[in-house]
């Protein structure tokens, strides 16, 4: 078996078709997630991912039910199940969609700071994004909530996709990451 | 190289994400899943859409031709209404106009059917020895159609090879994409 070689994002970027939107998307992401994560001591969150990962289990759940349930007691008998299956699942699809537009809000990072004591609660910091289609506007938000207080603070930018990738389509880490500290650190000095 | 790139964007996912593409697999397979029983429970019938394989029902319908079904117990079934029924022994339902019908004050009934483009009524299509069909033989009533939409399953149907690529390759599709 090959020795696996673990290469950081930034020794390694990635490479990324520079026409497919969903893929600049996902490399910038994960570059401003690697910068969050490895230049502070912040641990991630996976508490928003997880929500997600728990509402899409109950509902293909509620599908593999009624397959199951179908095969045991054929169509007429079964009907009352299925109802309830076929309402349930179309119900969780809808949570799910309230789930990713009003409370996920695009944020794909969540990293705790941990209070230096141990005794305040964790700031938090969330990092969410959004590139139209078609579009080489990304936008970046980074929050920061205050653990002690629960003030919140927020500071924004667009990025032009295509300065954060080269002519061949690897992403210029240390350009994201400039931008990510230059957040990061807008949002710390920000005064309330 | 190419397969490199190409698998790049699944493997900077952690364990949630690739498990979030899995579960993203299997919503869709699930909709399409939930959306058929749903139309199952609101139409009454066990396969509330159907094709239509035979020419058989010319000039009514064409091979092709999607059909849409309700079987609610509540309606009675008439003499020149065309239903969907099984017959024992054989995979495929059969769609027929029906000729005759025999009902008794209790409510059961048995029927005769026959395809409009035949030169015969149905009995020699029948299971061995039935002479009529019953109420649970149907599948349903139908309802409404579209043409020619159908045309596609006969094709996937006759190719099982070029149904089965054709799946597999939208599968891997959804499986690699990242959302």
């Amino acid at each position: 078996m090959p020795e696996k070689v673990v290469a950081t994002m930034e020794e390694n970027p990635p490479k990324v078709n520079k026409w497919d939107g969903n893929a600049l998307k996902n490399a910038l992401d994960d570059a401003v997630k690697d910068v969050l994560l490895s230049r502070f001591s912040y641990i991630e969150s996976h508490k928003l991912l997880d929500g997600r990962l728990i509402i899409s289990s109950v509902a293909v759940g509620f599908s593999v039910f009624a397959l199951i349930w179908d095969l045991l007691y054929p169509f007429p008998q079964s009907r009352t199940v299925m109802c309830v299956c076929v309402i349930s699942y179309f119900i969780m699809m809808g949570v799910l969609t309230w789930y990713t537009t009003y409370l996920e809000c695009g944020i794909f990072c969540t990293a705790l700071k941990k209070d230096a004591a141990g005794i305040d609660p964790d700031d938090v910091w969330n990092a969410s994004s959004s590139l139209k289609r078609f579009d080489n506007k990304y936008h970046l938000r980074v929050t920061q909530k205050a653990g002690k207080t629960g003030k919140a603070k927020e500071a924004r930018t667009v990025l032009t996709v295509e300065n954060y990738f080269d002519e061949t389509g690897k992403l210029l880490y240390g350009s994201v990451a400039k931008e990510v500290l230059r957040l990061h650190s807008d949002v710390e000095h920000k005064k309330n | 190289m190419l397969q490199l790139d190409f698998l790049d964007d699944l493997r900077r996912m952690n364990i949630r994400q690739l498990f979030y593409q899995v579960l993203n697999f299997a919503m869709i397979v699930s909709s399409a899943l939930m959306i058929w029983k749903g139309l199952m429970v609101v139409t009454g019938s066990e396969s509330p859409i159907v094709v239509v394989l035979s020419g058989s029902m010319e000039p009514a319908f064409h091979r092709g031709d999607l059909l849409f079904l309700t079987n609610y117990d509540h309606e009675p079934i008439r003499a020149g209404e065309i239903v969907v029924f099984k017959v024992e022994g054989r995979d495929i339902p059969i769609v027929h106009r029906v000729m005759k019908v025999h009902e008794k004050e209790d409510g059961t009934v048995k029927f005769l059917t026959k395809g409009d483009n035949n030169n015969v009524d149905d009995r020699g299509l029948y299971a061995n020895g039935q002479a009529w069909l019953n109420r649970k033989d149907v599948v349903g009533r139908a309802r409404g159609y579209v043409p020619f939409i159908g045309i596609v399953t006969i094709i996937m149907n006759d190719y099982p090879k070029f149904k089965y690529a054709v799946l597999a390759g939208l599968g891997i599709f959804v499986l690699i994409h990242r959302e």
